[in-house]
């Protein structure tokens, strides 16, 4: 077996307005579209990410919050019905996929050398939280890759940001071991929103696109200077800002996906390809691609 | 007399799952009791209030009939699942939607097929009436609402109940210390993770058995700060709101560990 490598990261933002806009079979609410710059920026990454042919998608989700340990999806086969707890107008969506558990277990045991708490889910009749279920969907609708889904620790809460990320690094490092190690070629999907200020009251109807605009300029300042750096690959002047840019914007990169991704891709200085960015109920959110292949940092296929 | 009874619990699912690890065992036997003592109050509807139900647009209540289904917890799911068949008290949870207006909170009805009831909600509702006895109403805890709008979400359940001539069982789901154990412990073993918190813990229920309620106010925001309380402590507003901001005293049945958190089953005399 050859050593497996990490082919590209993405930050893979999942709002279920996305695919509420996008008007899936798989998802009972219809809509008149809506969102539009956020998903034609996941048409460009759907069609980067099905040149890369990856073995395997890992996702991190803020919204599979775990407070004892990392837990990783464990379950060959996951299906069911994903309703949203908060805009459960929006998505109703019924899932169906694959685990690879191989390496799923792999990242899990790794995490566990490296220190920290780490669980596999084995509940077969385990809902699947609806983060993941959105990020995968706008990456891959076709649901034929694997995955591996992680979930969101609860540390940058519980301790502060710097511990909290500090556990995330070390997720990260215990990922890209366990992906060297069973020889994956593997895509990582941050599902992170920027700036997270958003309104409290949803339009009616929720894609009148009138309605959607930053919610807090200051926020909206945030996401700009750090895409910016992004763009031009200042990864270390990045994570020099995140605290301070998670305090002043509210941003969702606490719950730790973004530094899990960086951590496992070994922090390149690498220019960011922003596929696009736009707002969703308020919130910043931006659809960015890592190409470690185009870079000449992974091999291709 | 609107509000028959009233009761604090807490919403993790382990003394649901795992009765018969003697630490949690014996806060499933306090909720069994009290689950009794909600019978003898003869409500007829059970009126919960649950920190893990999250909302974050406007103050979500359940509308849907017949909540039914299978729940696995997002923490704890190697421990088994949670099945849920509750009968919504429709009438009354859609005459709260309409009266929280006038307290400057905007409401919504939540109806739909596989809505992710929370795991409070379900372990109160399998604890407190087993026989499917009753009806319900639950609202959510927004993240955004403070102490004061809390308390008002208890008013208005108390207000439309009298309207409507309901005899209501108030529940407040949620946990009181927040420090948990991050490790994997012996759960034979499980304690209250910190001697500060559990302090602060036994002073808090220690005012609730003397009904002192000036203090118990005065001291909440602090609790709540000190002891990392769940979710501010808010589901105790609720049910301050419920009970009119009064109430005699309190027996709590029991006190103990949940993974290093703290929990109390606290019923209230009214």
């Amino acid at each position: 077996m050859s050593q497996g490598e990490i082919i590209a990261g993405l930050l893979a933002p999942h709002p279920p307005h996305l695919v509420f806009g996008e008007n899936p079979k798989q998802n009972e609410p219809r809509s008149k579209g809506g969102w539009e710059q956020l998903r034609w920026a996941y048409e460009r990454a759907r069609a980067n990410l099905d040149e890369m042919k990856p073995d395997v998608l890992l996702v991190h989700s803020p919204h599979w919050i775990t407070q004892q340990g990392h837990h990783f999806l464990g379950v060959q086969h996951l299906s069911g019905r994903s309703v949203d707890p908060i805009f459960p107008n929006i998505f109703r969506y019924d899932f169906e996929l694959e685990v690879d558990v191989e390496l799923a277990e792999a990242c899990c045991e790794q995490a566990a050398e490296m220190g920290l708490t780490s669980k596999m889910m084995r509940n077969p009749n385990f809902r699947v939280d609806y983060g993941t279920i959105t990020t995968l969907h706008m990456i891959r609708p076709q649901w034929d890759i694997p995955v591996v889904g992680i979930s969101a620790n609860n540390s940058p809460y519980f301790l502060s940001t710097e511990e909290g990320l500090e556990e995330m690094d070390v997720l990260g490092k215990a990922t890209r071991k366990a992906i060297e190690a069973t020889g994956r070629r593997a895509v990582l999907l941050a599902s992170n929103t920027l700036c997270h200020y958003h309104f409290s009251k949803e339009p009616i109807p929720p894609e009148d696109m009138s309605q959607e605009h930053p919610e807090n300029f200051e926020g909206y300042l945030w996401d700009m200077r750090m895409i910016e750096l992004l763009r031009e690959g200042k990864i270390q002047e990045v994570f020099r800002l995140l605290p301070q840019f998670i305090d002043e914007a509210f941003a969702e990169v606490k719950s730790g996906a973004f530094t899990w991704m960086f951590s496992a891709m070994d922090y390149p200085e690498l220019a960011g390809e922003l596929h696009g960015y736009g707002t969703v109920i308020g919130t910043g959110n931006a659809v960015m691609e890592w190409n470690l292949i185009k870079a000449g940092l992974a091999q291709a296929a | 007399m609107s509000v028959v009874s009233a009761f604090l619990i807490p919403g993790s699912p382990l003394p649901y799952v795992q009765r018969d690890n003697p630490p949690w065992g014996a806060m499933a036997d306090a909720l069994d009791k009290v689950g009794a003592a909600l019978a003898d109050s003869e409500p007829d509807v059970i009126a919960i209030y649950s920190t893990q139900w999250i909302a974050v647009l406007d103050q979500l209540w359940q509308v849907r009939p017949n909540p039914t289904g299978l729940h696995v917890d997002e923490n704890w799911h190697e421990y088994g699942e949670l099945p849920f068949n509750m009968r919504t008290d429709t009438a009354l949870a859609e005459a709260a939607i309409a009266a929280t207006d006038s307290y400057g909170i905007r409401s919504k009805g939540v109806d739909y097929d596989h809505f992710p009831v929370d795991t409070g909600t379900i372990v109160a509702s399998n604890f407190l009436d087993p026989d499917n006895q009753f009806k319900s109403i639950v609202t959510a805890n927004n993240l955004y609402h403070d102490w004061g709008i809390t308390e008002n979400l208890g008013r208005v359940v108390r207000e439309q109940s009298e309207q409507l001539g309901r005899r209501v069982a108030l529940v407040g789901v949620g946990g009181l210390s927040g420090t948990f154990f991050r490790q994997v412990i012996d759960i034979a073993d499980d304690h209250i993770a910190s001697e500060q918190e559990d302090s602060w813990n036994q002073r808090l229920l220690a005012m609730m058995t003397a009904g002192d309620i000036e203090a118990l106010n005065n001291a909440c925001p602090e609790y709540a700060q000190q002891a990392r309380a769940d979710m501010g402590f808010k589901h105790f507003a609720y049910l301050l709101g419920g009970m009119g901001g009064d109430f005699s005293g309190a027996v709590v049945h029991h006190y103990g560990a949940l993974y290093g958190t703290g929990g109390a089953v606290v019923e209230f005399k009214l």
